[in-house]
């Protein structure tokens, strides 16, 4: 039994920590990495139940079951197999992502932001995606979610999720670091560029695959950067964002020292092993 | 008059009410204690602040809560670890049942990384055994029944809200959104980034000064240790530069203690909003005066305005 399989609940769902309550967020990695490998056909079946019997009736998902409104992590039960997770529920999923965007990209905001003189406003057709309801949007939910739309667009082709998806694009390129790579989706405030984080520069560069742009070149060249250090903080997201831009880079070992057990950390690390359940 | 100022003139004048119901009837004790660096005194300096307070901690669950933000090697932008060690330390001579390091990083996920580069798997012996991410905590619903904030609920961790007396041990320094970032504002860290995301962007939404209120009254029974040995001026709270303050500011009223350290910084407390709702009462001061540690932190063209005098 392998070690994610272990720290599963009984309710069927995966905690961040062994011994605490189910989260969406760490089951849903723990069944990407464990689907065709690494899980037991009872572990997952134990796992997809869990998911299903916790989506909400708008179709997406809390973080915790009953914690709140749907939130991004909608997008991350998007990523899993419509014909595992059930075509209905994985529907209803997709259909929620299409319905959300930051508040930023509401028309009377912008108008509201130009009228007090916001010189970093954009008009454009770019729209985001949010970890919260009412929120604005930012890098890492907007990249998961349009890598659960490109999953669904090469299945079920429609306009309405290739707009979403081209807007969703437009978002991640204008929010790319000056110097290559992306943050959390703060490029500059008050005078001063933000850097590039790791994590967020591979799951963007995930969501980018196939996107010809010089924010995509100085993203990899930002990747590669970071990936030189072979402990570098987010480095499974490094690698899945690498391999998505055709980089295929050595698979680091986890870090050296021993750390806590996260099974976040840990179903990452192997999803980054076996990136084709993402890219195929 | 820029926005901010009317909103804590007009605080004052109309003596709205308090969000958090921890005003204190007598004068507050904020102890402010000189520290040149960081050296091993500063473990018998927080053991004294303890004891000028008479901290009641005798078999009881403590959260010390540092300010951990970003990568950093200039010292200035996360509490600087042997200050969270010597708290830590205080809290468990002083007989506490459990004592546990805890944080939600607003900006990053990788929470543990953060920690080891700040040096806290170096300083603090099997750290890991001793520290919880809040972010990725069990939580567990709580109303605001007074809410400042346009949030009338919250969910935070069981961690900090099982605990008997969470200590805030946060950084000084400038902040480019509310002028200072002190120990009431240091409380953003425990709202759970499982829920919320990365950055805690509903906060902002929902009014920063106001959520920070709002945080202050949740928070059960606290005490504070700030962490002004080096601060950081100018485009705080990540961006800005290192300033050396060389005190350690303690206390149990949190806006007083908050009070105190914009005064030392040169910032005229009743300027910033949050505090300017909050600070009530006399403050007792023990230790140096103000007057013998007082630097002014330069602050950016935007909170010009917030300077003393």
């Amino acid at each position: 039994m392998s070690i994610i399989e272990a720290a599963q609940n009984p309710d069927g769902g995966w905690p961040y920590e062994p011994g605490r309550g189910s989260w969406t967020e760490p089951t849903v990695f723990a069944l990407l990495s464990g689907v065709g490998s690494g899980l037991s056909a009872s572990s997952l079946k134990r796992g997809f139940e869990w998911l299903r019997a916790s989506q909400n009736s708008d179709g997406g998902w809390s973080p915790q079951p009953k914690t709140g409104p749907s939130t991004w992590v909608t997008a991350l039960a998007a990523l899993l197999p419509a014909d595992v997770l059930g075509e209905g529920n994985h529907r209803r999923s997709v259909k929620w992502l299409l319905e959300q965007t930051g508040q930023e990209s509401n028309m009377a905001y912008r108008i509201r932001q130009w009228m007090l003189g916001n010189q970093n406003l954009s008009f454009g057709a770019e729209k985001g995606w949010s970890w919260y309801p009412g929120a604005a949007a930012w890098v890492m939910p907007t990249a998961i979610s349009l890598v659960a739309l490109r999953r669904e667009q090469a299945t079920r082709p429609s306009d309405v999720v290739r707009e979403r998806i081209q807007s969703g694009t437009q978002y991640l390129l204008l929010h790319a670091c000056k110097e290559g790579g992306w943050n959390h989706g703060a490029t500059h405030a008050l005078g001063y560029e933000a850097g590039a984080y790791p994590e967020t520069t591979g799951v963007a560069l995930l969501a980018l695959r196939g996107v010809k742009a010089p924010e995509v070149d100085r993203g990899i060249a930002q990747a590669e950067t970071f990936y030189q250090d072979p402990r570098a903080a987010g480095a499974a997201w490094l690698r899945l964002g690498l391999e998505a831009q055709g980089r295929h880079v050595h698979a680091d070992s986890p870090p050296a020292h021993p750390r806590k057990f996260n099974i976040l950390d840990e179903a990452l690390y192997r999803l980054s092993e076996n990136p084709d359940v993402l890219l195929a | 008059m820029h926005r901010r100022e009317m909103l804590a003139a007009s605080a004052a004048a109309l003596s709205l009410p308090v969000a958090c119901s921890k005003a204190p009837r007598k004068p507050s004790r904020i102890s402010i204690v000189q520290v040149p660096d960081y050296t091993q005194d500063v473990y018998d300096v927080v053991r004294r602040i303890f004891q000028q307070h008479a901290l009641n901690i005798a078999g009881k669950r403590v959260v010390v809560k540092p300010n951990l933000v970003e990568f950093d090697k200039t010292t200035c932008v996360n509490t600087h670890p042997l200050v969270v060690h010597a708290v830590y330390e205080a809290a468990k001579s002083m007989g506490a049942a459990d004592v546990r390091i805890a944080e939600g990083p607003g900006h990053r996920r990788t929470t543990m990384d953060l920690a080891e580069a700040a040096g806290y798997y170096d300083t603090v012996a099997k750290f890991e055994d001793s520290f919880t991410d809040l972010n990725l905590d069990d939580v567990s619903l709580r109303r605001i029944s007074s809410p400042a904030s346009k949030l009338n609920q919250i969910y935070l961790p069981n961690t900090i809200l099982a605990a008997d007396l969470v200590i805030s041990v946060p950084k000084m320094k400038t902040h480019h959104w509310v002028g200072a970032t002190l120990s009431m504002k240091n409380f953003f860290g425990v709202v759970p980034g499982a829920v919320y995301g990365w950055p805690k962007n509903v906060l902002h939404w929902a009014g920063i000064d106001e959520c920070i209120m709002d945080l202050h009254g949740l928070v059960p029974m606290t005490f504070t240790v700030v962490d002004g040995i080096v601060g950081m001026e100018g485009n705080g709270p990540i961006q800005g530069t290192p300033k050396r303050a060389g005190v350690l500011v303690g206390g149990s009223d949190l806006p007083s203690v908050d009070s105190t350290c914009c005064r030392i910084m040169g910032i005229d407390p009743a300027k910033v909003v949050y505090i300017a709702k909050t600070q009530q009462g006399a403050i007792e001061q023990i230790g140096e005066p103000i007057s013998k540690v007082q630097t002014n932190f330069q602050l950016i063209s935007q909170f010009s305005h917030l300077r003393v005098g």
